[in-house]
């Protein structure tokens, strides 16, 4: 870093255009242009032409738009009603009850679609009048929701994870098998909480369940096996090496189409708002990614993130340390910026000290959906947050306060993906490659 | 007026259908290769045309994506001001989101104009002549640019923008 005082001018233009709220990708390519304004006597206006074409025509990420068409269907579907109906009989019998239909429900809601508001509306829209109905305690309706809905950026298709893969050009299927162990391990520590709560709580006493026969409970649930099916044949043939990415996304969106025909709920209309709400996401993610291509370059020759890297060598930070570090300032961030823009903004500036420190850059990407997770569900801008105070009109105050005990279990969670890295690694190296 | 009103949010959608339309035909030559793969053929090209379909598809929904407020921002100083300061921080940030896009689609003129003029090709198997996509790419950041000065003005001479919020849709992103 040459000039400290001319970095120190590029990151006050990078804060002010961001927070006066300056659209994110607009405003990644207008500090990028100041970047290269300062830092090189190239061409700008014609350099981010071909890095913003190269990037925004990259057949990597035509897996983005399809599997949010095809989260985008089945969000349009009769899934919400039967996810409750087919999973709460097999639930009631666990400690905590029916409170486990939230997270096993997102949980599956989070294997066909990439984001978690769209999870969370999913599986909320039936559950939260269902469980108060039978007299759940109200913040473990809540927070269980806002912290299982998470996992739909973790469990595949994640829309994050291909954004994640698309910046530092990593295999997009090898990151979708490193986030499904984490993802159930998550689950299962959010299912163990609710399980412990449920037996020490003493104003746990909701309504009994009448007695289910087993054949009951399989005629209940029979409107999950289709989408039980579609999930294994999109992530399976990934895992089996039949198909990429953006083919299994493909599946899933002719999949999806099928499943919404079968159940009738398919017509023009819901294909027409499936496809333009999907068109009209996937353009603000491409935004976002032409800016952050460009940005990239600029960082590149502003110094910065070698210099970071070097400082961060001086410092002789452990793995530990580094990561420690790395997590409170995405904790920091995730107050301000949702987790795609945070991943593609520090994305040039981090993965140096990553790959110095000689961390996987897989397992890495799961340690960062994990992280940004968490700020799906911390004030003052946590979305998760504001979409369920408009599914049930509390207190955003009374939302944040119950959503803390999931905070805490991610926050562990994060300790957990560092004690054991083979969580995220172990699977991906299982996978078959195609010939 | 009102017409001038009409075309240009006629324009908006209509980019953003075409828009759509790329993504089905995303969807199609991915069906078609697999298929093609699957029976012993070779589909040339497939992924550039893939590429260039998602590139089109991107920039063409920017400014339907805009007037549907899908595009991400902070907005927590935003709602914090009261409406005066509220107004003049908007006309802030939409008079620095239209000179970012005007200066890109002058580039991007130049941009599509050599690649014309040189008859640039792909490098890849489909030996696209690469100024027909290209300008797809151009037409889409031409409206995108155009949605935000009509923005822009209308937040200057009549005090608000034309920014239909939709909370949820733009939380499906992330």
């Amino acid at each position: 870093m040459e000039d400290a005082s001319i970095i120190v001018l590029f990151l006050f233009v990078l804060f002010l255009l961001l927070g006066s709220g300056v659209w994110v990708g607009l405003s990644l390519i207008g500090v990028a242009w100041v970047g290269m304004e300062l830092f090189t006597t190239r061409p700008v206006g014609d350099t981010m032409l071909t890095t913003i074409w190269s990037s925004s025509s990259s057949w990597t990420l035509t897996a983005l738009p399809l599997f949010i068409w095809m989260g985008e269907i089945l969000y349009r579907t009769r899934l919400s009603e039967d996810m409750f109906r087919g999973l709460s009989p097999w639930m009631k019998s666990l400690p905590g009850g029916l409170v486990h239909t939230n997270i096993v429900g997102c949980t599956v809601f989070a294997a066909v679609s990439g984001s978690s508001a769209a999870t969370l509306t999913t599986v909320g829209k039936m559950s939260i009048p269902e469980l108060r109905k039978r007299n759940y305690p109200e913040p473990m309706v809540i927070g269980t929701l806002a912290g299982a809905a998470t996992l739909g950026l973790m469990i595949p298709p994640s829309l994050t994870l291909i954004v994640y893969g698309v910046t530092i050009n990593e295999s997009i299927s090898k990151l979708f098998f490193a986030g499904i162990v984490p993802g159930l391990v998550l689950a299962a520590m959010f299912m163990s909480y609710v399980a412990i709560y449920s037996r020490v709580s003493r104003s746990w006493n909701p309504a009994e369940e009448p007695p289910m026969s087993f054949s009951e409970r399989v005629a209940n649930s029979r409107f999950l096996i289709p989408v039980v099916c579609l999930i294994l044949v999109v992530i399976g043939s990934m895992y089996l090496g039949y198909a990429t990415a953006t083919e299994a996304a493909a599946f899933g969106v002719i999949g999806g189409l099928l499943l919404a025909a079968g159940q009738g709920s398919l017509n023009w209309k819901t294909f027409a708002q499936s496809l333009m709400g999907a068109t009209r996401t996937s353009a603000m993610i491409a935004l976002i990614l032409a800016g952050a291509a460009f940005l990239s370059l600029s960082m590149g020759f502003t110094g910065l993130p070698r210099g970071l890297a070097d400082l961060i060598a001086q410092w002789e930070l452990s793995r530990f340390e580094l990561l420690m570090v790395l997590l409170v300032f995405y904790i920091i961030l995730g107050c301000f910026l949702d987790g795609i823009s945070s991943v593609v903004l520090t994305m040039a500036v981090v993965e140096p000290m990553i790959r110095d420190a000689g961390i996987d850059l897989i397992w890495f990407g799961i340690f960062i959906v994990v992280v940004v997770e968490m700020a799906q569900i911390t004030p003052p801008i946590g979305f998760n947050l504001f979409v369920l105070q408009g599914m049930t009109h509390h207190e955003m105050n009374f939302i944040a306060k119950s959503a803390i005990p999931m905070f805490m279990i991610m926050v562990l969670m994060v300790f957990v993906l560092i004690a054991v890295p083979d969580l995220a690694t172990w699977l991906p190296d299982q996978m078959r490659q195609r010939p | 007026m009102t017409l001038v009103r009409r075309t240009l949010d006629w324009t908006y959608v209509a980019a953003g259908v075409l828009a759509a339309c790329c993504l089905i035909a995303i969807l199609g030559l991915i069906v078609i290769q697999m298929l093609a793969r699957w029976t012993g053929e070779v589909f040339p090209g497939a992924p550039e045309y893939a590429g260039y379909f998602m590139a089109a598809a991107s920039f063409l929904a920017f400014a339907n994506a805009l007037s549907r407020g899908s595009h991400i921002r902070v907005s927590i100083v935003l709602n914090a001001l009261p409406p005066r300061g509220k107004r003049m921080l908007e006309i802030w940030c939409f008079a620095i989101g239209t000179v970012t896009a005007w200066y890109f689609v002058y580039f991007a003129v130049r941009f599509v104009y050599w690649s014309w003029r040189f008859n640039d090709i792909s490098q890849g198997q489909d030996r696209t002549e690469l100024w027909i996509p290209q300008s797809f790419v151009l037409a889409g950041a031409i409206i995108f640019a155009v949605a935000l000065t009509d923005n822009l003005l209308n937040l200057i001479f009549k005090g608000e923008h034309r920014i239909s919020r939709d909370q949820i849709e733009q939380g499906l992103g992330g």
